[in-house]
């Protein structure tokens, strides 16, 4: 490696952009939370892992089919996500951020041990679907399981964006992610909206780490804290809050980390994704679609 | 002294603050009012550097402090107090005031390890002297948050002392502060003046503005309607409607004071 | 006996890291990512020895102005963004760190065999103790030394106007600046001393291991740096040495019986003492500061 092609570097990102769409997912599931609560959620990233282990435990014991493991996955991650809403959130007082935060790390850490606990530590493969599947573009050829996985998170995706901005049930989140003293005054629950969010996010996160899996091949508890990381990063790079961003933002780093990859090997690559969040702190601290503008 | 020139601010779409000019004389008192949401504060914070302005610039002794931080415009000897009384609440009384040792006299005359580290006979004095001033001798080692509102206020105007500063800017210093707190507030307005500070008041509280001021600028919308000496403003049409809200109604609103 | 002077030393070592966090959060700033400059000392010290054959030292002493440096660089860009978003730059500091002696490989033949940092392998053999003849008690009293001067020297800075400087910056960032304190020059002096403060248990530690490798340096390290002070508070900084004493010496010795359990009963545990007692655990003074430390940030 290491030859500047430019076949190569176009397949590169091209296959990036179609894998950073998990990204994109896990991004959207922090931001989420974030526009709701002000709040991190670090259980999140391994919860969504979590779900695709339950995923995985489906496909393994009872051969289920490949749409119903990507369901099981993210229904279990939303289940685990309410689970987090509850203990990490709804009982802390609203206003302390620490302990919210440090009570999510105690649950972070928590899911990933009962991870290793059952698994003993070590990877298990996880199905491709449309793996054998292979699209030629001229010179480019399009990978069938990354495109399937791309297909599932626009999918996944534009059901949220319609879940958030055409039913009652989002207006109410949105409502309380912009002015929730406004919104309990108007009525809204803010428990309960608080818990659809970790709940949708659960999803959302659940069909992320299915396909996160799907695509790399295999589960394993090492993947947790890359993930976290990768989606706080895709988070802030995305600005606080910002759905479009987090998307953005996702397919950007699933581009460069292959790019990445492909002229640094599979060790350093993640070195120059976290890089990369300095490079935006200095240059765009508030991230891409995030304002700059405050007044208090 | 300071010297805006086209100062403006806006939050998005909210004009906060309109092209205001307004030259501050060494020396003086200015008064600076308007109705609520008139762009006051939004002026104290571009003067500080609390905020970056939309366009315009600030003078201050004739040099340029746009894109300066707010320390540095302290140490150029702006300082400043807040609306909403901002001490250290956890520190105490005499701890507030040690910190805000930033001026370029403290700075040159103490060494770096005293000055971080340890404390000269002189700050010790300065302190106490200020303590007295401001009649919080006894409180010196109260914590900052266990005082009453009025001593709060006179803390942090001491404070704001304690920097030595050429101009002082007080945003709404006599808000929730009874009669005779008011009173005694523009004596130490007036003693401070008589020190050589020039001072910039922002006021709700027309009693004190007309009391003290030499000089009064009146914002509305943003936008300076008014500007002379305290029996001028109020004999001034353009204030009067802007106070009474006959002409208000059809401007539409603007941005609210912080 | 030596496996109670091992607890000791650790506790010397990690009462040093909790202070790294402690005095980065007296100006506010909540950093998680303490465990890569104690990473970085770890590794710097340990190459002196090792491979630059360095007295321990002075090792120790480059080894904690490295961490240092690199504290003071990642400051300027971190140190722009507050709150939540320093909790994810910080995170991904350490990880970076980490990522980066997962990769760092650098033999040399001494005596014989091939020694330093072999990437995934881990650097395993940092023996300067054990080749000079240092018993557990010398080793002990070495590091425990170190802790003192430590937190003497904090001790001393937070009774003197710079502690009272950083601490006003972290009650109140926007009223700091008005008064005159440059905020960057504050918080970037504050992260470069914690730098140093992390640099020295990294170097202790990786002597009194003999063997560290990059899964040492995770992201639980560093949550065990901020839980010190956030559980002994900010008042002094012998609260963060008790919390040392209590977490290391009581709760993960104690729970030493549930074999690999205990990590799970660990993440609970978190949970449980955050909804139990929220802000209980340290006193108003801190809580206030923390709270903030760790909100959006935007509000100041």
């Amino acid at each position: 490696m290491g030859d500047f092609d430019f076949v190569y570097i176009t397949q590169t990102v091209g296959d990036g952009l179609l894998f950073g769409s998990t990204y994109a997912l896990i991004g959207i599931g922090f931001t989420l939370i974030f526009g709701a609560m002000g709040k991190l959620n670090m259980t999140y990233a391994a919860a969504s892992l979590g779900g695709a282990y339950v995923g995985l435990a489906a496909f393994t014991f009872v051969n289920a089919p490949a749409l119903v493991v990507f369901l099981v996955s993210a229904l279990a991650s939303g289940i685990v996500g309410f689970i987090a809403y509850l203990t990490c959130f709804r009982f802390i007082p609203i206003h302390n951020h620490l302990a919210a935060l440090m009570a999510s790390i105690g649950g972070l850490f928590f899911i990933d041990e009962i991870v290793i606990h059952t698994t003993d530590g070590s990877p298990l493969t996880f199905p491709a679907m449309f793996e054998d599947v292979m699209f030629e573009l001229g010179p480019l050829g399009i990978r069938g399981d990354l495109l399937f996985v791309f297909a599932v998170c626009i999918a996944a995706t534009a059901g949220l964006l319609f879940v958030l901005y055409r039913s009652r049930l989002g207006l109410a989140t949105r409502a309380v992610s912009q002015q929730d003293v406004a919104a309990r005054l108007c009525g809204i629950d803010v428990h309960r909206t608080n818990a659809v969010t970790f709940v949708l996010a659960g999803l959302l996160g659940g069909i992320a780490g299915a396909m996160t899996a799907a695509a790399v091949g295999v589960l394993s508890p090492l993947i947790t804290i890359p993930l976290t990381v990768k989606g706080l990063i895709v988070t802030v790079i995305g600005g606080l809050g910002s759905i479009p961003g987090a998307i953005v933002a996702g397919l950007m780093v699933g581009a460069l980390e292959n790019v990445f990859l492909y002229f640094r090997g599979v060790n350093e690559r993640d070195m120059y994704v976290l890089l990369l969040l300095f490079v935006f702190l200095v240059f765009r601290p508030h991230g891409i679609f995030g304002s700059a503008i405050s007044r208090d | 002294m300071l010297e805006l020139q086209g100062l403006t601010k806006h939050f998005g779409g909210v004009k906060a603050l309109n092209e205001l000019d307004l030259t501050v004389e060494e020396g003086g008192i200015i008064g600076l009012i308007g109705p609520n949401g008139s762009g006051k504060s939004t002026a104290i914070n571009l003067i500080c550097g609390v905020y970056g302005e939309t366009a315009g610039t600030v003078h201050f002794r004739g040099v340029l402090m746009n894109g300066k931080p707010p320390h540095q415009r302290l140490r150029a000897g702006i300082a400043r107090t807040f609306q909403n009384i901002r001490l250290f609440p956890e520190l105490t009384v005499w701890q507030n005031l040690w910190v805000a040792q930033n001026s370029p006299q403290d700075i040159s005359r103490q060494r770096f390890l005293p000055r971080w580290f340890g404390t000269t006979r002189q700050a010790r004095k300065e302190i106490a002297d200020l303590l007295e001033l401001a009649d919080l001798a006894h409180k010196g080692d109260e914590l900052a948050s266990n005082l009453a509102f009025g001593e709060q206020r006179r803390l942090e105007f001491a404070r704001a002392a304690a920097a030595r500063p050429l101009l002082l800017l007080l945003d709404e210093p006599a808000a929730g502060m009874s009669r005779q707190e008011i009173d005694d507030l523009g004596q130490r307005i007036r003693r401070l003046r008589d020190s050589g500070v020039t001072i910039l008041l922002v006021e709700h509280m027309m009693e004190l503005v007309m009391g003290v001021t030499e000089q009064i600028a009146v914002l509305n919308f943003g936008h300076r309607i008014a500007f002379g000496t305290p029996g001028e403003v109020q004999s001034d049409r353009a204030v009067q409607e802007a106070y009474l809200g006959t002409d208000a109604t059809e401007s539409g609103p603007a941005g609210g004071s912080a | 006996m030596s496996y109670y002077l091992g607890l000791v030393q650790l506790i010397g070592i990690h009462t040093l890291l909790g202070l790294s966090a402690y005095v980065l959060m007296l100006t506010g700033q909540l950093s998680l990512g303490q465990a890569g400059f104690f990473a970085i000392g770890a590794y710097s010290a340990g190459i002196l020895t090792v491979i630059f054959e360095l007295p321990i030292l002075p090792a120790l002493l480059v080894g904690a102005c490295i961490a240092a440096f690199f504290a003071f660089l990642v400051g300027f860009p971190a140190l722009r963004v507050k709150g939540l978003m320093l909790v994810v730059a910080t995170i991904a500091f350490g990880e970076f760190v980490r990522l980066f002696f997962f990769n760092l490989s650098w033999r040399v033949p001494r005596d014989g065999i091939e020694v330093g940092p072999d990437s995934t392998n881990g650097f395993r053999e940092i023996r300067y103790f054990v080749a000079n003849g240092w018993s557990a008690w010398e080793i002990t009293t070495f590091v425990w030394v170190f802790v003192i001067l430590v937190m003497v020297a904090l001790w001393w800075m937070d009774r003197s106007r710079a502690g009272a400087v950083l601490r006003a910056v972290g009650e109140d960032e926007l009223a700091a600046q008005s008064v005159g304190i440059n905020l960057t020059a504050v918080k970037v002096t504050a992260m470069t001393a914690g730098g140093f403060i992390a640099g020295i248990g990294g170097a202790l530690y990786a002597h009194t291991a003999t063997y560290v490798d990059h899964l040492t340096f995770t992201v639980l390290l560093a949550t065990f740096a901020i839980s010190y002070p956030i559980l002994g508070g900010l008042s002094s900084v012998i609260g963060t040495l008790v919390a040392v004493i209590f977490i290391q010496g009581v709760l993960v010795e104690g729970l030493r019986f549930l074999g690999d359990w205990r990590n799970i009963v660990f993440g609970l545990l978190i949970i449980a003492a955050m909804n139990l007692k929220p802000s209980g655990l340290f006193d108003a003074r801190t809580a206030r500061i923390l709270k903030r430390a760790a909100s959006l940030g935007r509000r100041g």
